[in-house]
């Protein structure tokens, strides 16, 4: 059933990179009333630590429903997803909660920051279910919001801030927690092209520094020169997959 | 938790909460209130025990409230004295009667309280000043309760007459007014008086009640059990005074339906409060919905974010209960002051209180649900 759609491209010159994520056979459906759609076709891919991947392609090619099952927010109808060698659907609720807990991160379209709780806070807050004390978590937060530039705004609530510093926030707070696996879903659709640019850059700075693995899912066409890898969805499956020439890491 | 996410949405979002906040207010409000009155209003079905004093009540075998009594045989007193506990006997006769003032009003009945005058007199010593209590030694006198005396039309010193026999109204006193009606107290002399009136056995002697008072009140119960392992052969029953006086309570309060009644508004009231209540708690929580499921995809478990609405949920409580509080005090006080009658006890406050709480708390198990929606695979659609 699992036929690999697509394998990793390699570039010359540079060591094919750890895997993070294997999704095998990865196959989803949605059902509405008695119409079935099918969203992914037995797909296959492998998602490398260290490197920012694109997934881009036109809406309703099933890339959002590929970040949902490969970030452990989604069951698939069939198929295996492994991150950092577990076997998400293996696990119950409360473990792979648990898992998502200690080492993915999230950022979506919609920054969803609580109205009432300070940058500082917005940060601090999953870092407290984490079972860091305040301390500790103050200061992880504190960095955080350093490394995404926020350091003057730490005191602001949501309405205070644009919304490129919303981002930037909500990223703090995936940061914060030192995910080896971030997910990123169109962070870029909501902003001005300023914003959206210094968005990108700190996800593949993200990705170096912290080698951590990246995957961001986009049809906004700027990130494809920010990415180290791009893969092309269409109708369910990966069309093709292509490595970017090496990059210098990108300034703040 | 190190940051207080429950309590600082409830702050910053409060036109969201406050809603709910009144709903839980209001319920307690009405829970407090009513509670109050219906205590305040039953509770006087017992001011004939409760404003007197005395350790036994001895009456008619299964006799359920005050007013329900009938004559005794008039050797119950002297099988009372026999027991060495008893300390002092006092008779007490009820008598129904028919008041007729002079000022052409049309006629009211009323229950005559035949008590002993004299200045050690246990019936109504809670109630009657010694003084007062004196005056009825004067023959055909009686004492009024001075929230009646509209109703009644007279005023203090003026004649009337009770069963066709003249009566003078020689005092005013307060918290005579009981449940059943018209409450007037007379002396035994003159209450017996007025029984024969109407009544061909004119030397009918036997008494309502007798009050006993005993050397150690403590023993009341006790003596009472043994008083009654013999009484119902002498026909009569007794019963402790805080055991008649929740007796008759408990008569108006159920036998009536009243209490049932009552019982069924607070019902009301309670799932009315949780309606309204958990409709806005709902409310508050969808609005928050993609937040939480942000935290969720980030790991933060469903039990943990239904703590954050539950948390909300009774803080709501603490706030409604608070707000509810002080608005029963000010009702509560406007009502004494117009001599509504109120009651209010810690126990029955504690239970309204732990209701608006239970309220609360339910309402949030309701708006725990919402956050069914909040997963984080919406977010990505």
């Amino acid at each position: 059933m699992s036929i690999p759609s697509t394998s990793s491209a390699q570039v010359p010159g540079r060591a094919a990179p750890v895997v993070a994520i294997r999704g095998t056979g990865l196959e989803k459906s949605y059902r509405s009333g008695k119409v079935s759609t099918t969203v992914l076709r037995g797909l296959s891919v492998e998602i490398g630590l260290g490197e920012l991947t694109l997934v881009s392609g036109p809406s309703g090619c099933g890339k959002s429903t590929l970040l949902s099952l490969l970030g452990g927010l989604l069951q698939p109808d069939a198929g295996r997803v492994q991150a950092l060698d577990v076997d998400l659907w293996a696990l119950a609720a409360r473990d792979l909660e648990r898992f998502r807990l200690e080492h993915t991160g999230f950022v979506f379209q919609g920054f969803n920051l609580f109205a009432a709780l300070s940058a500082l806070e917005q940060v601090m807050l999953p870092l407290g279910y984490l079972g860091l004390d305040s301390r500790t978590a103050r200061l992880r937060a504190e960095e955080a919001l350093a490394e995404v530039g926020l350091s003057d705004r730490i005191a602001m609530r949501p309405s205070a801030l644009s919304g490129g510093e919303k981002q930037r926030v909500a990223i703090a707070r995936a940061l914060a927690k030192q995910p080896q696996l971030l997910f990123a879903d169109e962070p870029t659709s909501a902003l001005d092209a300023a914003s959206g640019q210094r968005v990108i850059e700190i996800l593949h700075r993200s990705a170096r520094r912290h080698n951590c693995a990246v995957l961001c899912v986009s049809h906004d066409p700027r990130l494809i020169g920010q990415s180290d890898r791009v893969l092309q969805m269409e109708d369910g499956c990966i069309l093709t997959d292509r490595r970017q020439p090496e990059q210098k890491e990108p300034s703040a | 938790m190190i940051v207080a996410l429950a309590r600082k949405t409830l702050l910053h979002e409060w036109r969201r909460f406050f809603p709910a906040v009144l709903a839980v207010a209001f319920s307690g409000l009405l829970l407090l209130v009513q509670t109050a009155l219906v205590l305040g209003i039953f509770g006087s079905a017992a001011v004939f025990i409760d404003k007197s004093q005395g350790d036994l009540w001895i009456g008619y075998p299964g006799t359920r409230s005050v007013e329900l009594g009938r004559a005794i045989p008039l050797d119950s007193e002297i099988w009372l004295r026999l027991d060495p506990a008893v300390a002092r006997v006092e008779a007490f006769l009820w008598v129904d009667g028919d008041w007729r003032s002079r000022t052409g009003q049309g006629a009211v009945s009323v229950s005559v309280s035949g008590i002993e005058p004299g200045a050690a007199g246990l019936m109504f010593a809670r109630a009657l000043p010694t003084e007062l209590r004196e005056r009825l030694r004067q023959p055909d006198s009686v004492i009024v309760d001075r929230a009646d005396l509209d109703k009644l039309g007279v005023s203090v010193g003026a004649r009337a007459r009770i069963n066709g026999r003249q009566v003078q109204v020689v005092g005013a006193a307060q918290q005579l007014r009981a449940l059943g009606g018209v409450n007037i107290l007379a002396s035994l002399d003159t209450a017996r008086h007025l029984r024969s009136v109407g009544d061909s056995s004119d030397d009918d002697r036997r008494m309502t009640y007798y009050v006993v008072k005993l050397h150690d009140p403590d023993a009341a119960q006790a003596v009472a059990a043994r008083l009654n392992r013999e009484a119902a052969r002498h026909g009569f029953e007794a019963w402790t005074s805080s055991e008649f006086s929740q007796r008759a309570v408990r008569f108006w309060m159920f036998e009536t339906g009243a209490g049932l009644g009552v019982l069924f508004m607070s019902l009301v009231v309670c799932v009315v409060g949780v309606v309204i209540t958990s409709q806005t708690l709902m409310a508050a929580v969808a609005g928050s919905v993609n937040e939480y499921a942000t935290l969720h995809a980030l790991g933060v478990g469903l039990r943990e974010l239904r703590r954050v609405v539950i948390e909300q949920a009774a803080w709501v409580g603490a706030g409604g209960l608070l707000i509810g509080a002080l608005g029963s005090a000010g009702a509560l006080v406007l009502a004494s002051q117009h001599e509504v009658p109120v009651a209010l006890g810690v126990i029955p406050s504690l239970v309204c209180a732990g209701l608006v709480m239970t309220i609360s708390l339910l309402s949030g198990l309701a708006a725990v649900r919402v956050l069914r929606h909040a997963d984080a695979a919406n977010l990505l659609r």
